[in-house]
């Protein structure tokens, strides 16, 4: 295969040697239709990321149509830049492919699972694996991972798993829609049997080799780290979405104190468990499809419980009252979750200290203890400890903070699953969502009336990006250094929405920032973990400062100086039907191989075709490589005949020849030669300007007088290195709005690309230097020299010996016209200055006096950032770093 | 209206989703809402009750969405009809002005739109003195 691959990449090298060039305009048009549906796939990106936030009533329908459609936008994208590149990147194709195999997998109920592993212990489990390792699972490996809680050690079988195990036992997807077609719930008896044998087939079947060996590992290894030969188990159900949006309580089942060696079983047990007659039903009423139906398990080591219970953040019986809830019971849990015994009941304050409100003890002479032999029994409790409450006020008041904290990360009243050990610790065996009934209506009338009383901060400013509450304390980050140093539950407050405050989103409460755009990777990653987030405000850093208190309501775009936890309590109470959907699990899932930007470095190692795994990516690489195509196309090439160059009569001394590709200037078309003022297209007025007027000409840093300059222009190439026609003209190839220009200036080689419109997104220069007279170190010299004063304003710069690549996109046109007038004064400037970097000092020395030199010109900081970009940047003062 | 003065509507699109979202949000805002994911279902009741608005879908199996606005207009013009469509299926839609569609709302729309449609529909009635 590898052979055959090698050849056919042979033939298209050979065919491109030998394909006749294609005309330019015909490039530009390529290269154009590559920027106008880059823009457009980023833009339904975001609409279809939009969708995610509840404002919008969408159907079924909507989702294919929108995948479909990026899909064809995205292999015109591949096409257009092959056309470019003459075949360069044919492995974008197979890229494609393989995203839209997802796609279709997703789309038809089978979602692709070969990525997956078939176990992850808990501290590699969290939310992004919800779908794998199912809610209950995710939801532990947060409170461990991200809360730093203490859960029990342990490890998930994930659904790749179950799916093999079910296929391996004959029950696919199909075989068993088959079995249960036509057994509706007006045939109950008749689905209780099919449901039965199906339960039966699974509890007799093997669990293929493959993922019986990984748990078996699992198993070894989790025995090592507790340094104990025989492990015991609870054996827990962990369904994807069970215990996040659906609670399916008590439908799935659990066992406590499995032995190591009967895990297995008891893990066809809990698989069976989906194929109850009421969880079949549940899920059928909450709207899962049968191709839905999954299960993953947890597998935790069993925690010597001394108390065990369960925490409600809010009394579901009265809500509005302020208080948690706590029944506890002495030993294992489930009397308490079951429901099955009377247990101890407390009722604690949810303001801190939570003050102890009310306290029911009753009898306890049984607790349920772990069997030494596996499984559980009841054990007769100590005499003393029988009436005894079997948990004092330090332990409830820990509770109430772990409990708060859950509720405040997970963004919704929970109910704790949780045991205090015989060393004294809390663990956390498992949080969901607590369902409570929606506020009445004069509650709302009630949020109104305290928040018509609240000092406004703001309201109606910026852009938001994902709604919901956030009350707490504001940190303002102003460099990377202080993104490590965010305290949990805090209000983030930054100057520009940059990818990097995207590894924080989940521990924050909210965000707000003066710039950025509704379209970028960080409000993906913001809508993704439902943060509420606020963009463009303009000037949140100027009034806001760390240790603020402030209520954010990112729902109607208010905020509020001090703390309104009504509002945020309002929130809380919200009951989320449109979540349950199956639309809304449709459109996550797929977008999964859609948004998340993984080919964030054009140096690194993964940014090639085969690096992509999203729709993004594959954007994201086909725009740099068309930038870097059409830079470096070679103008001497006879593709440009028919296109007539002509001479520009520039105030300078330079040999340039231009050709309008398209509406870059405006003189006759008979005319021979063109004047400064015939040049209409946007970025080549700026860029002459610079040269022209930075009057930097004249100011030769070379010793010379202006008659030995013009001496030098014109001999424009050393003869006895190069001949002249092989090296081209000082060339520009112009339209409207781009400019590519290649300059042959003294013995350097320079090719400044450029797009400038008023659309930010399309705005890109792209700027590359190489070659001169003298001998290597200074030649290297004066890259230093330019990749500084490029690095100083603002580029992504990339030395290489005498090379150096200079980057800038996506900022306002008035900024990119700026940008390529100061190009155009250091063109002037270094035409022959690697005569005079004899030292490294005098680099230093040449910086300085060109940055003098250039400060009169053109005064000011710039104002405005990039504002649409999608692969938005962090920018900073010195090093805005725009051109990623 | 019905007894207590409310506007009443009537949902009609095949995917369940459409209802299941726009039914709550209706109701909170203090209106009647019927909804069906079955056209022939939507067109029984059409026939039985005068609705004061109609919100339905065009493209949907069984009888398209065109029939039974058609008939509920015929049964009672003084009913308003809103059409909810994909932006694909919107050139049909627009044949539909001809039947006395108040207006459209493409798919997927926000809550707001639709909640607009609804009361500008319920002006245009109350200006007609309905």
């Amino acid at each position: 295969m590898k052979a055959l691959g090698a050849r056919i990449r042979n033939f298209f090298t050979r065919w491109r040697r030998r394909e006749p060039p294609l005309p330019f305009p015909v490039l530009l048009e390529r290269f154009r239709s590559i920027l106008a549906r880059n823009n457009e796939i980023l833009e339904l990106m975001a609409e279809m990321g939009d969708k995610l936030s509840g404002d919008y009533v969408f159907d079924s329908q909507y989702i294919r149509f929108s995948c479909r459609k990026l899909v064809d936008l995205v292999h015109h994208l591949i096409h257009d830049l092959n056309v470019l590149s003459k075949r360069k990147y044919m492995d974008l194709y197979a890229a494609l492919e393989r995203i839209q195999w997802r796609l279709d997998g997703i789309l038809a109920g089978r979602p692709a699972l070969e990525d997956v592993p078939y176990t992850l212990f808990y501290e590699d489990c969290n939310r992004d694996w919800s779908e794998e390792v199912g809610g209950k699972n995710a939801n532990l490996g947060e409170v461990r991972n991200v809360l730093e809680l203490t859960t029990p050690e342990g490890f998930a079988i994930s659904t790749r798993a179950y799916h093999e195990f079910m296929a391996a036992s004959g029950l696919t997807v199909e075989t068993i829609s088959r079995r249960l077609k036509g057994r509706g719930w007006n045939d109950p008896q008749g689905l209780e049997q099919a449901l039965r044998e199906i339960q039966e087939q699974i509890l007799a079947a093997p669990v293929p080799h493959a993922p019986a060996r990984e748990i078996q590992h699992c198993i070894e290894t989790l025995a090592r780290r507790a340094g104990r030969e025989h492990l015991f188990f609870a054996v827990r159900s962990s369904a994807p979405g069970e215990d996040t949006e659906h609670s399916f309580a008590g439908l799935h089942r659990s066992f406590l104190n499995v032995p190591e060696t009967e895990v297995f079983q008891a893990y066809r047990q809990v698989v069976a468990g989906i194929f109850s007659v009421e969880a079949w039903k549940y899920r059928a009423d909450k709207g899962f499809w049968e191709h839905e139906a999954a299960m993953a398990v947890g597998c935790q080591l069993m925690v010597d419980a001394v108390v065990s219970g369960v925490l409600y953040t809010v009394d579901p019986a009265q809500p509005q009252s302020e208080t948690l809830t706590v029944a506890a019971t002495w030993g294992l849990g489930p009397p308490v979750v079951e429901g099955s015994r009377k247990v101890d009941r407390f009722r604690i304050s949810r303001d801190p200290p939570h003050a102890l409100l009310e306290m029911h003890v009753i009898r306890k002479d049984m607790a349920l203890a772990p069997n030494p032999e596996g499984g559980t029994l009841w054990a007769q409790v100590p005499e003393s400890d029988q009436s005894k409450a079997c948990l004092n006020s330090s332990q409830l008041s820990l509770l109430a903070t772990t409990g708060l904290l859950l509720e405040r990360y997970f963004k919704k009243p929970q109910d704790v699953e949780w045991a205090f050990d015989t060393s004294g610790r809390l663990v956390i065996l498992q949080s969901r969502p607590l369902r409570i009934k929606q506020a009445p209506e004069a509650d709302a009338c009630r949020i109104a009336d305290v928040t018509a009383n609240a000092p406004v901060l703001w309201s109606g400013r910026g852009d938001v990006v994902q709604r919901g509450i956030a009350v707490g304390q504001v940190f303002v980050v102003e460099s990377d250094e202080d993104l490590r140093r965010v305290p949990p539950g805090a209000i983030l407050v930054a100057r520009e929405s940059s990818p990097k405050l995207a590894r924080v989103i989940r521990h924050v409460r909210g965000i707000i920032t003066d710039v950025g755009s509704p379209m970028g990777h960080m409000a993906t990653v913001a809508r993704e973990f439902r943060v509420p987030t606020v963009v463009n405000t303009e000037t949140a850093t100027k009034i806001l400062h760390t240790g603020d208190e402030v209520t954010l309501d990112a729902t109607e775009n208010v905020l509020y100086r001090g703390r309104i936890n009504e509002l945020c309590y309002y929130e809380l109470t919200q009951e989320e039907v449109f979540e349950d959907s199956y639309e809304y699990r449709l459109l996550r899932r797929l977008l999964r191989h859609v948004t998340p930007l993984n080919l964030v470095d054009p140096k690194g190692a993964d940014f090639n075709p085969a690096g992509c795994r999203t729709l993004h990516d594959i954007t994201r690489f086909v725009h740099e490589k068309a930038v870097t195509e059409l830079a470096t196309i070679n103008m001497a090439g006879p593709h440009l005949a028919g296109t007539r160059p002509r001479l520009l009569k520039a105030p300078v001394p330079l040999d340039l020849r231009v050709i309008d590709a398209d509406g870059g200037t405006r003189a006759d078309s008979d005319a021979r030669t063109l004047q400064p003022e015939d040049i209409v297209s946007i970025p080549m007025q700026a860029f002459l300007s610079g040269m022209v007027e930075s009057d930097l000409w004249e100011r030769t840093p070379v010793g010379m007088d202006f008659s030995s300059f013009m001496s030098s222009m014109s001999r424009t190439f050393d003869a006895h290195r190069a001949p002249l026609e092989e090296v081209g003209l000082n060339l520009a190839v112009l339209s409207a709005n781009y400019m590519n220009i290649s300059l042959r200036i003294g013995y350097h080689f320079n090719i400044i690309d450029s797009y400038l419109s008023d659309r930010i997104d399309d705005n890109y220069i792209y700027f590359r230097f190489l070659g001169g007279v003298t001998d290597l170190t200074r030649r290297s010299r004066r890259a230093r020299f330019i990749g500084e004063v490029l690095a100083r304003w603002g580029f992504r710069v990339e030395i290489r010996g005498d090379l150096v690549v200079g980057r800038m996109k996506k900022w306002s046109r008035p900024v990119m016209e700026r940008k390529l007038r100061m190009l155009g004064a250091l063109v002037a400037y270094t035409r022959q200055l690697d005569v005079q970097l004899v030292s490294d000092e005098e680099v230093v020395r040449h910086l300085d006096r060109f940055m003098r030199l250039l400060e009169p010109l053109w005064e000011g900081p710039d104002h405005s950032g990039p504002e649409g970009g999608s692969h938005e940047q962090g920018r900073q003062d010195t090093n805005p770093d725009p051109g990623r | 209206m019905n007894k207590e003065g409310k506007t009443r509507i009537l949902i009609l699109d095949d995917e369940p989703i459409v209802c299941k979202r726009l039914k709550p949000t209706f109701e909170k805002a203090g209106y009647e809402v019927e909804t069906f994911t079955d056209s022939a279902r939507a067109l029984e009741r059409a026939r039985e009750q005068d609705f004061d608005v109609v919100i339905t879908d065009l493209k949907m199996e069984k009888i398209d969405g065109m029939q039974f606005l058609s008939e509920v207009k015929e049964r009672s013009p003084a009913t308003e009809v809103i059409v909810i469509t994909g932006f694909a299926t919107m050139e049909t839609a627009k044949e539909s002005f001809q039947k006395g569609v108040f207006d459209f709302v493409a798919k997927p729309f926000k809550i707001s739109e639709i909640m607009d449609a609804v009361r500008r529909a319920e002006e245009k009635r109350r200006a007609a003195g309905r």
